[in-house]
């Protein structure tokens, strides 16, 4: 018993059976979390070495080359890069995508430990650091504070970041912006020098005072008692009554040589939000965790935190990566159910009866539900991804219905009893109800293939649409003839109603199908024009191809914009401050889209880990702007960073400056980027090459945010010390250097205890007495004899400058150029770019490279252009053994020529460009316009073999077959429309895709209609001719023998 | 006695075993699947890609007195739905068989 037979036969099983998938894809639906993209596993490995005292030319040499040599032989390897700084070396390691980052993590300890016995001997172990897309913060809080800022951090610490933690989930909170407490006592050097004493000796005293110590048990009587001696301090003044030394038989006291200042940490964060001094709370997630999920837990605890804080700390939200996550989820949500809608619309009109649409229409529910169970099965999410599948398919899951019903439709008419039309009708169309899957898995199930970052991607889009092809086959041969024998009837009573509203329409279809015939008979007289019509369209549009530009994926507007301002180095931190404040007045005015602007300058400390992973330092600000919903303001995100970018051209202070798009996605959503990677050894003229080619990109149309990579020397004081003099004193350099560091940096001599805290307590040279060269000169060294020595007399304070960081791309020196292109595609400024190095004067030895998102761009292209010549195979092959013919395929095949040239209009009309999401659209054109020719041409032979004329047989079958063929296009392209006209949040990334398919389809179907029978007309003479040719000779032979 | 076959289109067939149920003729013999034509007009049955309908035949022996009252049945579900196709042929049998 077939399936169809059975499931007629059974219609209790068979409800049941679907029932059951909804439940069960229901229930997964309700399990699954939200999230932007499929899980991106990270690809990249870092691993620090740190080398003390050697210079970043002494790490390239002796740290980061022998590494790289090592590290480069790891497997799967696609790129090292590494950065050689003073003491440090960071190599990072970028692998292909999809591969197993735990393996290679050991395969780079193997070689790690290979390379062990070549490194210098002071150098540390290296250490392996793994880095993903988890690092980044799922919520930026604000904090607002006032009277409460001196005390900020340990009221934020203990009533938001510690309650935050407990979140399971979260990752790390870490405070920025807010300096910690810290004790220090300045010293006064003259009176010190007056006493004979020195920093080191205090920090002795005060560490020896500040000292808790148990002095055993012993035993009174006829019990025990612990013996303890409690000298901590109990408040910092306590301090100043310690005794440090004595002089003329008089005690020094503490308080004679030092004042005590208990405050907070000297060099710290500085964090403003909307133009108040605050601090900012970083959230990060545990890897592996869901964002929305924990944004939502954080954001239901604010306000009972909010309540447990001082009236004047409010917390306020700067970033909250779900937030888009959410919105863009919605607006897909909706894309979807406006695609079933108009999708149920198209159904009805066509068929005229609302049973005949009822029944096709189901099967759109049941098998974008069945999807859900695959997703919760394999542990991926809702994502943006999974749900364009969705969208995409509402279109094409109900064609086989559609095929199935007709047939059932027929038999009725013809007299059959509902239930054996739907088990003989589904019968005679099962094959190629299959088939036609068959090309479409062709399409789809081959993107499940594809490697790198566009693999990640649409793995599981591939997936997500092949299962619903399947269920919706199943569905079709079961589900589709179960109702039909029980909700068609063989007579069909229309009313009053009905008639008079769907009369017009039936009429205007009928007029469309003698009007469709009667062209169809014209252009099969006229085969040649035809032809050459078609094929001049297809080439013309081709000529359209150079005007379309070509960019990796499309900018989306999230409401970020992250802001990198950089002064000459060295600049202090309150001028940093300054500029930056007028800065955000301004912008505040100008910009009312604003919503949350927060910036950050100064050191981090390097307790917290996520400010000392980016850069930071006294004159580098880092801005984080929110704007208001993309739905809510008149002006895109990228014209607002235009601007913005214009506006920092009157701020010559900045010496650096960078507006990006987006937050941190990485390649997707930001704006596109070109890097332009310039090899060579010597310093001198890869700087110069650098600084001609930043000129050149300047100077192009298009290209903003020029940066070279390379940062500059940096200036600083160097104490050279005289070795021999040194050594006359009975000195080393070391001690000498330490002297120098506990007075200016300052030496912790212990740590102050309350309340289950623990605060430094550092001794330094009063901020006063370490303001000027002479300050430095002027530092006593004492050495075992109890001689003092001043610096100068040791050695010369020179100024210095500092080579800057040495980088390496693939075992070579490098500085990359890299800019910002906006308003005019990427392919552009590169050709452009291009064709002028060709023209600069390149010193010998150095080579210049396009990189970046360029080359992410060219992989993937040509991965998918490869993916289409191999689905455009496999489409052929599944036609070809339908059809037991290579002639047919081909003509079907030549739809999809015109498909492109539709693609290739409509992204020139719209201004869109072609993308990796444009050409995915493309791809997915090929599956579903050769269904089109697949229909006409099987109704076609089809009359041909019932014994009709060839020209008969095209025109009636091309007049039989249009509605079908017109249904299912527009099913599809209606359900393209809402993702092509989204306009919510996210909504950019995927209308160049539906944009694609609509102009494609429409263009293909409307030519396809002409040229297939056209073409077909043309092959079945020539086969007739030959034939006849090959009869009359055999016949011929016959007559003579 | 009477042979009489009859060949349809197959969405005929339960219809007909049922007529054969009412009239009390037990016997019977069934060919779920044949093909062929009509010899006036009608679509041919050939299972094929152009022709994709099949026929069923049944061959059932009943009494004279019955075979009219049979055909007169097979005649009104012809008249019913004329486009599936449904003949009968009748032929005496010499003797009964064993």
């Amino acid at each position: 018993m077939s399936i169809y037979s059975g499931a007629v036969k059974r219609p209790i099983m068979t409800t049941l059976c679907f029932v059951a998938v909804v439940v069960l894809g229901l229930f997964s639906l309700r399990t699954l979390p939200i999230d932007l993209y499929p899980d991106i596993e990270s690809n990249t490995l870092m691993v620090m070495t740190t080398y003390q005292g050697a210079s970043a030319a002494d790490i390239e040499q002796n740290v980061t080359r022998p590494l790289e040599n090592v590290l480069n032989s790891v497997n799967d390897l696609k790129h090292i890069t590494s950065k050689s700084r003073e003491n440090i070396s960071v190599i990072t390691m970028e692998f292909e995508y999809g591969k197993d980052i735990d393996v290679l993590t050991n395969d780079v300890r193997d070689k790690l430990d290979m390379v062990s016995s070549a490194m210098p001997d002071d150098a540390e172990t290296p250490i392996i650091f793994k880095f993903s897309t988890d690092m980044i913060p799922i919520l930026l809080l604000s904090v607002q504070a006032t009277e409460s800022m001196p005390g900020l951090y340990k009221i934020l610490d203990d009533a938001v970041a510690n309650p935050l933690a407990r979140i399971s989930g979260v990752g790390s909170v870490s405070i920025s912006g807010a300096p910690e407490r810290e004790i220090h006592i300045y010293v006064d050097p003259a009176r010190l020098e007056a006493y004979n004493l020195t920093v080191e000796q205090i920090s002795a005293v005060v560490a020896a005072e500040n000292r808790n110590i148990p002095g055993g048990v012993f035993d009174v009587g006829s019990d025990t008692y612990s013996l303890r001696v409690q000298g901590e301090f109990t408040s910092s003044d306590q301090m100043a009554d310690i005794v440090v030394g004595s002089f003329g038989g008089k005690n020094v006291y503490l308080r004679d040589v030092a004042r005590i200042d208990d405050s907070l940490e000297e060099r710290a964060q500085v964090t403003y939000n909307n133009g108040e001094r605050g601090a900012m709370i970083v959230v990060q997630k545990q890897s592996g965790a869901n964002s929305v999920e924990i944004s939502n837990k954080v954001l239901k605890m604010l306000p009972s935190l909010q309540k447990r804080l001082p009236s004047d700390v409010k917390l306020g939200i700067i970033v909250d990566t779900s937030d888009n996550i959410r919105n863009t989820i919605n607006s897909l949500v909706e894309t979807v159910m406006y695609a079933l809608l108009f999708v149920m619309i198209v159904v009805f009109i066509f068929l005229g009866r609302w049973r005949a649409t009822l029944i096709i229409c189901i099967t759109i529910p049941i098998s974008l539900i069945a999807s859900f169970i695959y997703l919760a099965i394999t542990g991926n999410t809702l994502n943006i991804v999974s749900l364009s599948a969705l969208s995409i398919s509402i279109g094409m899951v109900v064609d086989d219905a559609i095929v199935v019903l007709e047939n059932v439709t027929t038999h009725i008419e013809r007299g059959s009893d509902p239930k054996q039309a739907a088990i003989h009708g589904t019968n005679e169309v099962a094959v190629s109800v299959v088939a036609s899957t068959l090309t479409l898995i062709a399409v789809f199930f081959p993107l499940t293939m594809v490697t790198g970052m566009t693999g990640v991607l649409f793995r599981q889009l591939g997936w997500m649409v092949t299962i619903m092809m399947i269920i919706s086959t199943v569905c079709a041969l079961s589900l589709t003839p179960m109702l039909c024998s029980l909700m068609l009837r063989r007579v069909n009573h229309h009313g009053k109603v009905f008639t008079t509203l769907y009369g017009p329409i039936e009429k205007a279809l009928d007029a469309f199908d003698a009007g469709y015939a009667w062209l169809l008979g014209k252009v099969t007289s006229f085969r040649t024009l035809t032809i050459i019509f078609c094929l001049a369209t297809f080439v013309g549009s081709l000529f359209l191809m150079k005007h379309v530009g070509t960019e990796f994926f499309p900018t989306a507007d999230d409401g970020r914009l992250s802001v990198s301002l950089e002064l000459p180095i060295g600049t202090r931190v309150e001028i940093a401050d300054e500029v930056t404040s007028r800065l955000v007045r301004q912008w505040r005015e100008q910009y009312p889209e604003i919503q949350v602007i927060n910036y950050t300058t100064g050191s981090a400390s390097s307790d917290n880990v996520f400010a000392s992973l980016q850069d930071n330092g006294s004159h580098i600000v880092s801005m984080n702007i929110r704007l208001t919903d993309p739905g809510l303001r008149d002006r895109k995100i990228t014209e607002i960073a235009n601007l913005m970018r214009q506006d920092l051209l009157a701020y010559p202070e900045y010496k650096k400056a960078q507006v990006k798009v987006g937050g941190n996605m990485g390649a997707m959503g930001g704006e596109a980027s070109i890097d332009f990677e310039i090899y060579g050894y010597d310093f001198e003229e890869t700087d110069s090459v650098a600084a001609a080619m930043k000129r050149m990109l300047e100077g192009l149309e298009g290209t903003a945010d020029v940066r070279i990579s390379r940062a500059d020397y940096q200036p600083e004081y160097r104490v050279d010390f005289d070795r021999e003099k040194l050594a006359l004193y009975g000195l080393n350099l070391s001690t000498a250097a330490n002297v120098l560091r506990n007075r200016i940096n300052g030496s912790t001599a212990s740590r102050f205890r309350e309340d289950g805290e623990e605060y430094d307590i550092k001794v330094m040279y009063a901020p006063e007495s370490r303001t000027s060269i002479a300050d430095i000169e002027n530092i006593l060294i004492y050495n075992n004899a109890g001689q003092a020595v001043r610096v100068r007399d040791v050695g010369k304070v020179v100024e210095h400058y500092t080579p800057p960081t040495i980088e390496r791309k693939d075992r070579e020196r490098i500085i990359t150029v890299s800019t910002i292109i906006r308003d005019v595609p990427m392919s552009l400024i590169a050709e452009q770019a291009l064709e002028k190095i060709d023209k600069m004067d390149i010193p010998q030895g150095i080579q210049i490279q396009l990189a970046g998102q360029y080359e992410d761009q060219q992989d993937s292209f040509r991965d998918l252009l490869m993916l289409a010549v191999l689905i455009l195979i496999l489409v052929y092959i599944v036609m070809a053994a339908q059809f037991e013919s290579y002639t047919y395929p081909a003509i079907i095949m030549s739809s999809v020529m015109f498909a492109f040239s539709g693609v290739f209009i409509i992204l020139w009309m719209s201004g869109h460009t072609l993308n990796v999401m444009s050409l995915i659209g493309a791809i997915m054109l090929i599956g579903i316009v050769v269904k089109n020719g697949i229909v006409l041409i099987d109704y076609i032979t089809l009359n041909r073999e019932r014994g009709m004329s060839v020209k008969r047989a095209v025109v009636l079958g091309g007049r039989s077959r249009l509605r079908p063929v017109i249904m299912t296009s527009l099913t599809t392209i209606l359900g393209m429309v809402p993702m092509a006209c989204g306009t919510g949040q996210g909504a950019e990334m995927w209308r160049p895709m539906g944009t694609a398919v609509i102009g494609g389809l429409t263009f293909s179907t409307i030519l396809t209609l002409l040229f297939v029978p056209v073409m077909y007309c043309v092959f079945a003479k020539t086969g007739i001719r030959n034939s006849r040719r090959k009869f009359r000779k055999s016949h011929l032979k016959n007559a003579t023998i | 006695m009477k042979a009489v076959m009859i060949t349809f289109d197959q969405a005929h067939y339960e219809r007909i075993v049922d007529v054969l149920d009412r009239l009390n003729c037990r016997g019977y013999t069934s060919w779920p699947q044949v093909t062929g034509r009509g010899s006036v007009d009608g679509e041919p049955h050939h299972g094929s890609h152009a022709w994709p309908s099949m026929n069923s035949a049944i061959l059932t022996v009943v009494p004279d007195e019955r075979v009219a009252s049979l055909l007169a049945r097979l005649r009104a579900f012809d008249a019913e739905s004329p486009r599936l196709g449904l003949r009968a042929f009748t032929w005496t049998l010499d003797s009964e068989g064993v």
